[in-house]
């Protein structure tokens, strides 16, 4: 066991140990708390890295927390989709966090600042814990702290959306981890076991004893990862949650917690249930018809919406559609496309909602009617909305149409072109509603707020040009992440 | 061949595109420099094509791959004889504009942005017709469809919006259907190279879909009905030369498209086997009548060229599906003949209502008295339209007429008459009350309108003779490239 | 299966059993109620009965606590279950806190704790 293999550890410890620090440094070193709340996340992304590096040329390994072998320890297995997973969850995260210094001094009352990088770096650490654990009782913890804390950044504005927002998502998370803890539950009955190396030993043969308890199990996760992960119609929370959060925690809750549960769904799917179980059940016809309502219907919500955020919202309903979609179709290319998206879609997201936030902060303008000519005033980040933007619609050479034409490669590699012209059909809806905001804001006289805007700090400029380039630049060179993801979902599949 | 040759096309490709930064840059100091670097570059990315005539006439295919974005997906550049052509002549018709545009432009507003975005859009359609594969040519349609739209939203009018937003959709939807086209040609290829022998050979019901996405995609840059729809809108809305560059050179990308759609993607053979093609010459039948018949009704005189197009863009489209030889030639000297007439048209236009700022063509009588240049141009061109000897519309005409009688389908020599007839319709009252018309406008007082700026007339007059020759001489270049091109494309050799 | 046995299944599994009752009333509280405090009441509902169909999983009928002695040789329960469950309680007890503190600030920003009522109140949504 080397020094990377102790890293995977620390990746998840350290932002946790600095969460709980935060509130020390807020009350007696204040300046303290944003180098290391940054410096903790930046951490974890450098091990998140040099795991990568060590996985892509070493392969995967597990690690034994505390030194204790499984069944007994708790297990951390890091393998491709792990490090993919981390990688995305704290690049990302990283870049808004930058972005959050300022932008939430703004947004905030006084003094919660630190309280927010406790939550924040919770809500990180859980999601690293999540993609790299191979514990179902340890993802469960994960879950719930995720859960918490992702509330916790949305109510830590106090105002009545942000609330009540909150509490609706509280309310239903809750529910979501009930039917996991209950479907962990019917597992463990089974198997006697918690490791998910051991349960997908054990499950063929319980599979032939007791098949109703993994049935309901299988149910039971499917409502619960699908509530969590905001998969239609168990959607409801995600619009108002998404839209009223503060801007950096919107970009964090639409760009990656709903993608962890979603990644979590498909480790447990492809990783603990027998293969032979996607013939027994439905399960996967079940996911792709979902996925395509969502994608559909998410899309159709979001061409109705006035306000910029609420539209942003129905968008990741639409595109979470796009990662299940991919999990779903048994292919690799689907696959890779799946979870290329979760990282394609995770830097679009936050940077749109970034860029939101920006007009938001510098304007106080929401209306997307009221944008008008905004391109003019704020070019930064209306050029960042428009990278964004197109590759929502999967323009060429922008991330967006890498993960697109996996995705719709995989449809019909599987014998299901339906399914890629969905696809097909959803950009054309993206098109609708995202290409008019665009025009509006580059053609049109700028009026009111609008026209004469309060500067935009440098920190939140920095990250909105960040993600832009990683836009075009992951569009122009997938290779340096496609890698990773084709192999992912290759040792998923088997091949 | 050296190696600057094979690198000649990215440099065509890249020098505008790295060019449109500089412009950028320039325009926020010195406006007179920008528009002498937007004259600049295009008069160089004319030579840097031209320069390439000899290799190409000598047999040559150069070829260069340029980055592979993912396996067998590349971003890769293939200059062959048709590539070259129409190369050529955008480029020609391109330099002519960006000079007609000095003086029209100057007292517009925007042109901080009409310059870069002119010089951006002929990189890109530089891209689509240098292209060595389908993905390369849909990344650079892709940009010269979205980019375009700033021209046709120009005037930032409620009208030029809503056009706009048609013609937006539209890219889109076309756009999307291109993308299916060839990720389906992927899949079933494996590939998606234009060098190489056919990709799909079997006809299947996952290869008639790629047909008709490739159809649908690039037959709506083409104005093919029912896709035309936003052209008529688009079109007239944008500043004349814009107009001119749209109509006369960008709706040829998508017939461009098809015609290596047609030849390399699937192959010909397989294509008339399987009884699609008709569904491209019933279309192409519908268009030009269509276009032609609708262009009558119009009043405003942008308009009625707009729709001219959709119907002149018909006859490119029908001599794609006759699939002749002759068919071939007409079709690919329709397409520099189209593009001289109608751009000379458009020039003409902006050159009218630059003067007059008059649109409707009930308002232009007597015109011709006062812009008398201007008009002759216009007659010339509207002539040629009309196919009447001995200018380039008439070759153009009886080789695609002489096509059909080779493949032994007169009643589309039949539908060319019909659309002839249809243009004398629609351009002879024009010409007619401008010569001969009485004048608007003397109870006001007299205003003496004069002839545009020497810089517009001499691109107008350039392309106007341009009619005349290419039909008068029996050997002329584009012919000659027409009947090398078609014989490249239907025997794969010169 | 004659409704003796039937009977006899249900009092061997009587743990299981009115778990999943007791998750089932919980689960509906949860979705169906207006007032928020009875949300969280059926939320501690459903997730009590999750704990206690989880531990029921480890009881073995007539096993004594896992305390072993050395040398001793007896039936003891498994305490996998029960170690989970402390996590499981202390989460829930976490998250009801938290929602009750929400459901006081909303009643502060609101009066009410009726979600109708903040509905109407609000003007639209469901909540």
């Amino acid at each position: 066991m080397n020094a990377t293999h102790h890293l995977s550890a620390l990746a998840i410890v350290l932002p946790l140990v600095c969460a709980f620090l935060m509130p020390l440094f807020d009350r007696w070193r204040r300046g303290w708390c944003t180098p290391a709340a940054l410096g903790a996340l930046g951490f974890s992304f450098a091990a998140s890295a040099a795991m990568a590096w060590q996985v892509m040329t070493a392969g995967p390994f597990y690690y034994r927390m505390g030194n204790w072998p499984p069944p007994w320890g708790i297990e951390l297995y890091v393998d491709y989709l792990a490090v993919f997973t981390a990688l995305t969850m704290t690049g990302v995260s990283l870049v808004i966090l930058v972005y959050a210094t300022k932008d939430l001094l703004h947004e905030l009352k006084p003094g919660l600042l630190g309280w927010y990088y406790t939550l924040y770096l919770l809500l990180i650490a859980s999601m690293v814990g999540m993609a790299l654990t191979n514990d179902i009782f340890n993802l469960f913890v994960f879950v719930e702290i995720c859960a918490i804390a992702a509330c916790g950044i949305i109510s830590i504005k106090a105002t009545k959306e942000c609330l009540e927002a909150a509490f609706k998502y509280l309310v239903l998370s809750a529910l979501g981890s009930g039917c996991l803890l209950l479907a962990i539950a019917l597992l463990y009955m089974v198997t006697g076991h918690l490791n998910f190396t051991f349960i997908s030993q054990a499950l063929p043969e319980a599979m032939r004893l007791y098949p109703n308890n993994i049935l309901a199990a299988l149910a039971l996760l499917l409502v619960g990862m699908g509530v969590k992960a905001a998969l239609f119609p168990l959607h409801v929370w995600l619009p108002d949650a998404h839209s009223s959060a503060p801007s950096p925690s919107s970009a964090v809750l639409s760009g990656l917690v709903i993608k962890i549960y979603a990644v979590a769904l498909l480790k447990l799917l492809y990783q603990v249930f027998p293969p032979g179980i996607f013939e027994a059940t439905p399960v996967l016809t079940i996911l792709l018809w979902m996925s395509t309502m969502a994608i559909i219907a998410g899309s159709m919500f979001a061409i109705v919406q006035e306000d910029i955020k609420k539209m942003l919202a129905y968008s990741s309903v639409a595109q979470i559609g796009y990662v299940f979609m991919g999990f779903a179709i048994v292919d690799p290319s689907a696959l890779t496309g799946g979870i290329l998206h979760v990282f394609n879609h995770a830097m679009m997201k936050a940077m749109l909602f970034l860029a939101a936030g920006a007009f938001i902060y510098c304007t106080g303008v929401r209306r997307l009617s009221d944008l008008k000519g905004i391109g003019h005033t704020m070019p930064i980040p209306a050029a960042a909305f428009t990278i964004g933007a197109l590759a929502m619609v999967g323009i060429p050479l922008t991330n967006g149409f890498i993960s697109k034409w996996y995705l719709v490669l995989g449809a019909l590699h599987g014998g299901q072109p339906v399914f890629a012209s969905v696809i097909l059909l959803s950009s054309l809806l993206n098109g609708v509603y995202y290409l008019p905001i665009i025009v509006n804001a580059f053609f049109g006289e700028p009026q009111g707020r609008v026209a004469e805007p309060r500067p935009l700090p440098r920190q939140m400029q920095v990250p909105l040009v960040v993600l832009g380039v990683g836009c075009l630049l992951f569009g122009l060179f997938p290779s340096l992440i496609l890698g990773l993801a084709s192999r992912a979902s290759q040792a998923l599949l088997g091949l | 061949m050296g190696m600057a040759t094979s690198f000649l096309p990215v440099w065509i490709v890249m020098f505008p595109m790295v060019m449109t930064l500089v412009i950028y840059y320039v325009e926020q100091h010195n406006e007179r420099m920008r528009n002498a670097l937007a004259v600049a570059t295009s008069v160089v990315t004319f030579l840097s094509v031209l320069s390439l005539y000899p290799y190409i006439m000598a047999g040559n295919i150069v070829e260069y791959s340029m980055f592979q974005l993912l396996p067998n997906l590349e971003i890769s550049f293939r200059v062959d004889i048709l590539s070259f052509s129409l190369a050529l002549l955008s480029s020609f018709v391109w330099m002519l504009v960006s000079i007609y545009s000095i003086d029209y432009m100057c007292k517009e507003h925007g042109c901080n942005r009409y310059y870069p975005v002119l010089i951006i859009t002929l990189a890109s359609c530089m891209g689509i017709f240098l292209a060595g594969d389908l993905f390369t040519l849909f990344v650079f349609f892709e940009l010269m469809s979205l980019i375009s739209y700033v021209l046709v939203v120009h005037e930032e009018s409620l009208e030029a919006l809503r056009a706009g937003y048609k013609y937006l959709i539209m890219t889109i939807i076309g756009g999307l259907a291109l993308f299916f086209g060839i990720i389906i040609t992927f899949e079933l290829g494996g590939s998606v190279s234009l060098g190489g022998p056919a990709l799909i050979t079997v006809p299947s019901s996952l290869a008639f879909f790629a047909f008709i996405s490739f159809l649908i995609g690039f037959g709506m840059k083409a104005g093919m009905f029912p896709l035309h729809v936003w052209l008529p809108d688009a079109h007239p809305v944008a500043p004349s030369p814009a107009s001119a560059l749209l109509s006369g050179i960008m709706l040829k990308t998508g017939a461009y498209g098809l015609l290596r759609v047609i030849f390399h993607i699937f192959t010909p053979g397989m294509l008339q086997d399987a009884g699609w093609m008709i569904i491209l010459a019933v279309v192409a039948i519908i268009t030009i009548l269509l276009g032609s018949a609708v262009a009558i009704t119009q009043d405003d005189l942008k308009r009625r060229l707009a729709y001219s197009s959709v119907g002149q863009m018909g006859y490119i489209l029908l001599g794609m599906s006759i699939l002749t030889e002759r068919a071939i030639i007409g079709n690919i000297f329709h397409i520099f003949s189209h593009a001289f007439m109608k751009s000379t048209l458009f020039l003409a236009a902006g050159a009218i209502i630059l003067k007059t700022g008059k649109r409707s063509i009930r308002e232009l009588g007597g015109i011709g008295r006062q812009m008398p240049f201007t008009m002759f141009a216009f007659t010339l061109a509207a002539l040629s339209m009309i196919g009447i000897p001995p200018l380039s519309g008439f070759l153009s005409k009886w080789t695609l007429s002489l096509g059909a009688m080779d493949a032994g389908l007169p009643y589309f020599v039949l539908v060319l008459l019909v659309s002839s007839l249809l243009n004398g319709l629609y351009y002879l009252p024009i010409i007619i009350a401008a010569f001969f018309g009485a004048e608007e406008g003397h109870e006001h007082g007299l205003v003496k309108i004069s002839e545009a700026p020497y810089k517009m007339l001499i691109p107008i007059a350039i392309l106007a003779v341009s009619c005349l020759l290419f039909g008068l001489l029996p050997t002329n270049l584009p012919f000659d490239l027409s009947r090398v091109a078609a014989d490249y494309l239907l025997r794969g050799g010169f | 299966m004659n409704i003796t046995e039937i009977l006899l299944r249900l009092h061997q599994n009587s743990y299981y059993f009115f778990a999943i009752i007791l998750f089932v009333i919980g689960f509906h509280t949860m979705l169906t109620h207006n007032n928020l405090i009875k949300k969280v009441i059926g939320m501690n509902i459903m997730d009590t009965a999750i704990f206690l169909f989880f531990v029921s999983i480890g009881y073995i009928r007539g096993g004594r606590a896992p305390i072993l002695v050395p040398g001793a040789d007896y039936l003891y329960v498994n305490p996998l279950p029960s170690a989970l469950i402390l996590t499981g309680i202390v989460v829930a007890v976490s998250i009801t806190a938290y929602a009750l503190s929400l459901i006081v600030k909303l009643y502060e920003h609101y009066g009410t704790v009726d979600a109708e009522e903040i509905m109407r109140l609000r003007g639209g949504e469901t909540l």
